[in-house]
């Protein structure tokens, strides 16, 4: 009789691991169940689905999440070490400003304003970095006064005023131009994420960030030089920001006083999102992009629905508070396991 | 049979596929120090949770003084209010406060007109319990200041507070796990005095020799079960580990004897002055393991940190196999010399708790997986399987979160981490800190086993059994340098304890 008692958890155990198996995948798995599910409804639902699966839609809406969706993935860089970057909105939007004027005032080639763009977000990455890292300031605190600094310095620049003449016509045509019927800039969007998911799953730098995030402690006990590769990995961040400046100006032709927040928190929304698919309770390179594509494409729905303008913001907004709270929830839970 | 004070019978709690408790048993006497033992795994942890309200039991009953609950009906509000006042190891003090703003954030604060604090009459509320508790602390001293023995008894002060009587049930989880041995023993000291006053206590600690000294009642849990129950009885420690262990295992092995010192030397400091160090001097030669005994405040943790690079040495040389060291080299300069370290704070140095088993034991040669421009992820995951199991670490798979483990799991990864890298010379501070007696017993072979293929062994611990046992001679460290040094014969507990606990007074008389 004991016998057989003492038999039955020995045959449970296996079961029990195949269900933790099934919930790790269904874990990982349910950002891109949700966002299959989400085209699949808008693609059958009468109201939206005679323009929604089209090409054409599909490329205007790639097309118009491309900022977004590069500006994501230049925030989870600094993010996967714990670290918050609220400037890069404003970096992205100094370099627009500052290629646009650059353009049309001094008449500099287009290959050199979009480099002094880019080279601007890495130098504002550098100095976040250097606060965050040498002076110990909070990262949180010193990337919000960044981001309301670059704000004012893009009103002062533009005078408030948006510049539309001088702007190479060659960004323009880049900007509204399709490759193999996908925009041009939706390419930069994928050559980026393979380079940063190369660089996060496949190098030892992606390898320290992920430890130095777990505990910057034993990380450094552990020789990695955690102040210099936090450093780099804002630097990194800002000069994706750039990047982000170059596709912007390429997408609108012009510069507007804007300073940025605007893209910056759909960008944190899908970055937090991502941060429950794939890799649960990681911030990762492949749930960004999955993050990216369910808010755009729900917002895109509805549109064509004849929802009115304020739904997009509203989803994006609900979609953060998920997200995060689906993060603290999946964080929170592996802490509770652990004790 | 009198009253008991609290009562376990057939209490029962699975997770899962696991029974953690399979009807275990507690019974304690009032007025009596009770000894709560076992191995990690043998649910003791999870008898506390339930009492403290943390787990619900699935089966049993649940007695404290005149009260009685069926277990998963038991409320720990009730067991509060029945008496039951809890100090886990971590003590929920908060550091950056004062010692009477802490009392009153547990127990209210006195108000006078207008709901002001009557600041006047905590502070001398305060002070009349520190007294009674023998805290060695003022009202308005800052918690984080406190010694550590101190701050446990405050801990157990502000649990308690004025009701000390038998009604009242003190229980003490791991109360000397953080504890060096010298601030332990002033804090048993302090909880027996307690007990002789009527105050009914249950201990749970792996320190076997402490609770030997302390307790009066033992229990023992393993796999779930009450294995033991000795009233007002006086076991051996060699008891008390067959109790936990069901088989004949003695703790102390012979320490192995003594090496011929003629190798060449790893490590030699020299002079050695920095924060607590006033002037350390030291050798190490390979294959030998070498202690560091000494109280609190004596410099174990500085040394050891000084020495892997992580703190910079004021004055003195450092030599790691005949190469003068820089003052300025860092950690990244010691790990390619071989020196390899394991901090004393497992969760705060060198966990990476919420990452898998692999990556905590890749973290410390992530380079060496960097192949043909990408990283051999397979080859990694057989590495870190053959560790797991060269080192036998209880995982469902590599995969696992680190913080799954239990302590001694963790700190074999924490360990095969820094082995796999074959250090020239090995650092260890406190190896086996709130680790079992079995996870200890792998340890201290994976330990020998490095130092006979040629490693230089430091251990720094307040454990004077564990450096009996492991190490083949102990530097006594007072006052931030070497006293004296001791092996072979000479080398037992009674001496290392009274080689620490002299030199103040000594001094004081020369």
């Amino acid at each position: 009789m004991e016998q057989t008692l003492a038999a039955a958890p020995a045959q449970a155990a296996p079961k029990k691991k195949r269900d933790l198996r099934f919930k790790d995948l269904a874990e990982r798995n349910a950002l891109l169940a949700l966002l299959i599910a989400i085209v699949v409804f808008f693609s059958v639902w009468p109201q939206s689905s005679a323009v929604f699966f089209t090409t054409e839609n599909f490329s205007v809406l790639l097309g118009n999440q491309a900022v977004v969706a590069l500006l994501a993935l230049a925030a989870i860089l600094p993010l996967v070490s714990n670290y918050f970057d609220f400037s890069l909105g404003s970096i992205a939007a100094a370099s627009t400003v500052l290629q646009a004027g650059l353009m049309s005032r001094h008449d500099v080639p287009l290959w050199l304003a979009a480099l002094l763009g880019i080279l601007l977000g890495a130098a504002i990455g550098g100095v976040n970095g250097l606060l965050v890292t040498r002076f110990r300031l909070s990262a949180f605190v010193t990337t919000l006064g960044m981001a309301t600094l670059l704000g004012g310095v893009i009103q002062w620049y533009t005078g408030g005023q948006t510049i539309v003449n001088g702007i190479s016509d060659g960004l323009i045509d880049f900007g509204s131009s399709t490759w193999l019927g996908l925009p041009r800039v939706v390419y930069v969007v994928i050559l980026f994420a393979i380079v940063l998911w190369y660089l996060l799953v496949h190098t030892p730098y992606g390898r320290t960030l992920y430890a130095i995030g777990a505990n910057p402690r034993s990380a450094k006990l552990l020789g990695i030089p955690a102040d210099r590769n936090v450093h780099l990995s804002f630097v990194l961040a800002g000069l994706i920001a750039g990047v982000v400046g170059v596709l912007q100006l390429a997408r609108s032709g012009s510069a507007t006083a804007d300073t940025g927040t605007s893209i910056l928190f759909p960008a944190l929304a899908a970055a937090f999102l991502g941060a429950t698919a794939v890799r649960p309770g990681f911030f990762n390179v492949v749930g960004t992009m999955i993050g990216v594509l369910l808010v755009s494409v729900s917002v895109s729905g509805l549109t064509l629905a004849g929802a009115s303008a304020w739904v997009s913001p509203v989803f994006n907004g609900a979609a953060l508070l998920i997200a995060v709270g689906l993060s603290t929830y999946l964080g929170r839970h592996r802490g509770v396991a652990a004790k | 049979m009198p009253q008991a004070a609290v009562r376990l019978e057939d209490l029962s709690k699975t997770f899962g596929a696991t029974k953690a408790l399979a009807g275990a048993g507690l019974t304690l006497r009032p007025g009596t120090v009770h000894a709560l033992l076992g191995g990690n795994g043998s649910g003791k942890s999870t008898a506390i949770k339930i009492l403290a309200g943390a787990y619900v039991a699935d089966a049993g009953t649940i007695e404290i003084g005149e009260r009685r609950w069926d277990a998963p009906s038991y409320d720990a509000r009730e067991g509060f209010a029945a008496g039951l006042r809890f100090v886990h190891q971590d003590l929920g003090l908060f550091d950056e406060l004062t010692v009477a703003e802490n009392f009153a954030l547990d127990h209210g604060w006195p108000r006078g007109r207008g709901g002001r604090i009557r600041w006047g009459a905590l502070r001398s509320r305060v002070a009349q319990l520190l007294e009674r508790y023998e805290v060695e602390a003022t009202p308005d001293m800052i918690v984080a200041k406190l010694r550590p023995a101190q701050r446990t008894m405050l801990a157990i002060a502000r649990a308690v507070q004025d009701h000390d009587g038998a009604d009242r049930v003190l229980i003490l989880d791991e109360p000397t796990a953080a504890l060096p041995l010298h601030e332990s023993e002033i804090l048993l000291r302090a909880v027996r005095r307690r007990a002789d006053l009527g105050q009914t206590v249950l201990i749970v600690s792996h320190r076997m020799q402490e609770v030997l000294s302390v307790s009066d009642d033992f229990t023992v849990f393993r796999d779930g079960r009450t294995v033991a129950n000795l009233v007002d009885a006086s076991p051996t420690e060699d008891e008390l580990i067959a109790h936990m262990t069901g088989a004949v295992v003695t703790a102390h092995e012979a320490a192995p004897a003594s090496r011929e010192a003629t190798t060449e030397p790893v490590l030699e400091v020299r002079g050695l002055v920095g924060g607590p160090l006033t002037g350390v001097d030291l050798t190490v030669r390979a294959g030998e393991i070498v202690g560091i005994a000494g109280l609190v405040g004596s410099g174990r943790t500085s040394l050891l940190k000084t020495v892997f690079g992580e703190h910079r040495p004021a004055e003195g040389t450092i030599s790691i196999a005949g190469r003068a060291a820089s003052a300025r080299d860092g950690v990244g300069r010691r790990m390619a010399e071989g020196v390899a370290y394991l901090p004393e704070d497992r969760l705060g140095e060198a966990a990476l708790n919420e990452l898998s088993v692999r990556e905590n034991l890749s973290a410390s040669v992530l380079r060496s997986f960097w192949r043909g421009g990408r990283m051999a992820h397979r080859a990694e995951r057989d590495a870190a399987e053959g560790l797991v199991g060269t080192y036998k670490v209880k995982t469902t798979s590599v995969d696992a979160v680190f913080a799954s483990l239990s302590g001694g799991n963790q700190q074999k990864v924490v360990l095969a981490r820094w082995l796999r890298r074959n250090p020239r010379l090995l650092l260890l501070d406190e190896p086996t800190q709130g680790v079992d007696i079995m996870s200890r017993r792998d340890i201290y072979a994976s330990i020998r086993q490095a130092a006979a293929a040629g490693c230089a062994v430091v251990v720094a611990s307040s454990d004077f059994v564990e450096l009996c046992e492991l190490c083949d001679r102990v530097a006594v460290l007072a006052k931030g340098a070497v006293t004296t040094s001791v092996e072979g014969e000479a080398l037992t507990v009674d001496r290392l304890t009274a080689l620490t606990q002299s030199s103040a007074p000594l001094e004081r008389a020369s």
